[in-house]
């Protein structure tokens, strides 16, 4: 159980996807202008997150030891992330429309985040996780996501009110903002 | 080259589809109403200019299907200019609407020819050069010519006529977004009727000041020619303003108050217009 606990927090915070591995930075700067749509978004992909490392995981298992072809992970795992995104967009669609408005144009963004492969391909083959293991990254790494992208948009909308030199407007300031967020984050590195 | 490996990422792409097409088939439609929104948003132009008000054109389609009311308070001129559209909206809003009375489409009011009186050598914006004592020509409400509008089109419909440098805006492409309308410093691009037949290339500022006289070559003079040549009474003289008015049921594009005005401040409000009116 601490095992799991420790995966849980060294993704959330140590290795947090954003500041700390560099993924999925897209959204990091491409949603982070209001609260509400960040947690959106972040809550979207820590879904499927989840839910990609339970698929992911079972054909890591099942098709790509038993055939020994784990150098096309890469591959494949786009390949399977990007149908089941589009499954699970028909199907809330389909059944939710107004969990579909919610989540909005965010999840077929997903589709193609860097993070969301990131986490498939870390459990699966940089790491080797067992099942659990594997789920406790994914939540881990998509709270971590949501809280990076939280934060970020908190002082983002902070930043529109101050005084800022003009030529530093907008995205500049944010690149400045993440930086010394990351610092921050490289603090988490002293815990274990 | 191994070729399990391409036996298993075909297999598992054959298969991603396989899945894709079934779940396509079998998942249920449980939300009702989403037909009647992907109904109405396949009639609008899907552009999303943001004209009516709202956050593009899927959003306005969802407001439509909750109101269908919206569509007389804020149109979407586009759709009213597309006969199949704004059939389609009818039977799906079960409404009818009067077109032609929605659809508009942008005019400009000038027809250049105003003198220069210092060369501008900033920045290539209208706005930028309307900061520095009005602008550039003698008339301070002249179009300015660095195409702040055109850039703003998303038809492409407007040219800088760089003779008399100068916006022109093609009609025929016009949809009647607005957006140019939005973006002129000088507040020349109106959105009239689409009908309109004769354009008024002036922007008067009543009874406050006569750009025509002295400041541009075209710009009205007030004279009232064009009001005592029309036979058709078409024209109607606003005494507020100053300025002619056309009655578009009466005008026969016969073009002699273009004729009369002493000041080439009247034009065809399309080319289109004007060819019909050679034909006849």
């Amino acid at each position: 159980m601490s095992d799991l606990i420790a995966i849980f927090l060294g993704m959330a915070l140590i290795n947090n996807f954003i500041l700390v591995q560099f993924l999925g930075l897209c959204p990091f700067f491409g949603v982070s202008k209001k609260l509400g749509n960040a947690v959106s978004m972040g809550l979207a992909v820590t879904f499927v997150m989840v839910i990609a490392s339970i698929v992911t995981w079972i054909i890591t298992r099942y098709v790509l030891i038993p055939f020994d072809v784990l150098y096309m992970s890469t591959v494949i795992f786009i390949l399977v992330i990007a149908s089941l995104v589009q499954i699970i967009e028909m199907f809330i669609m389909r059944t939710n429309y107004a969990l579909y408005s919610a989540f909005g144009i965010y999840l077929a963004l997903i589709t193609t985040n860097c993070a969301v492969l990131g986490v498939t391909l870390i459990n699966n083959i940089q790491k080797s996780y067992s099942f659990p293991e594997s789920m406790a990254a994914a939540l881990g790494g998509g709270i971590g996501f949501t809280l990076v992208l939280a934060i970020m948009s908190g002082i983002r909308e902070r930043l529109e009110l101050a005084d800022t030199p003009k030529s530093m407007k907008g995205l500049p300031v944010a690149f400045m903002v993440g930086m010394l967020l990351a610092l921050a984050f490289s603090g988490f590195g002293g815990i274990i | 080259m191994n070729i399990g490996s391409i036996i298993v990422l075909t297999l598992i792409g054959i298969g991603c589809g396989i899945i894709i097409y079934i779940a396509y088939v079998k998942i249920p439609h449980k939300v009702k109403g989403l037909d009647k929104i992907e109904e109405i948003s396949g009639a609008l132009p899907g552009m999303n200019c943001g004209a009516c008000g709202f956050a593009g054109c899927f959003a306005y389609a969802q407001e439509l299907a909750k109101n269908p009311d919206i569509i007389t308070q804020s149109p979407c001129s586009v759709a009213m200019q597309n006969p199949d559209a704004v059939k389609c909206l009818e039977k799906s809003l079960c409404i009818s609407l009067d077109a032609a009375a929605m659809c508009k489409k942008a005019v400009i009011h000038c027809g250049g020819n105003s003198e220069v009186i210092y060369d501008y050598s900033g920045a290539k914006s209208c706005k930028a050069a309307a900061q520095l004592w009005g602008g550039y020509k003698k008339c301070p409400y002249a179009c300015l010519g660095f195409g702040d509008c055109a850039k703003a089109c998303p038809q492409g419909g407007i040219v800088i006529d760089k003779e008399k440098g100068i916006a022109v805006i093609d009609r025929t492409q016009c949809t009647g977004c607005g957006l140019c309308a939005a973006e002129c410093p000088q507040n020349l691009i109106e959105l009239m009727p689409a009908d309109t037949k004769v354009a008024f290339q002036c922007n008067y500022e009543p009874l406050k000041n006569i750009p025509g006289r002295g400041k541009c070559e075209s710009g009205c003079i007030h004279c009232r020619k064009c009001f005592n040549a029309c036979e058709y009474e078409a024209i109607i003289w606003n005494k507020l303003k100053a300025v002619p008015e056309f009655d578009v049921e009466k005008c026969t594009l016969c073009g002699k108050c273009i004729e009369a005005c002493p000041q080439n401040t009247l034009a065809f409000a399309t080319p289109v217009a004007a060819k019909c009116e050679a034909a006849v």
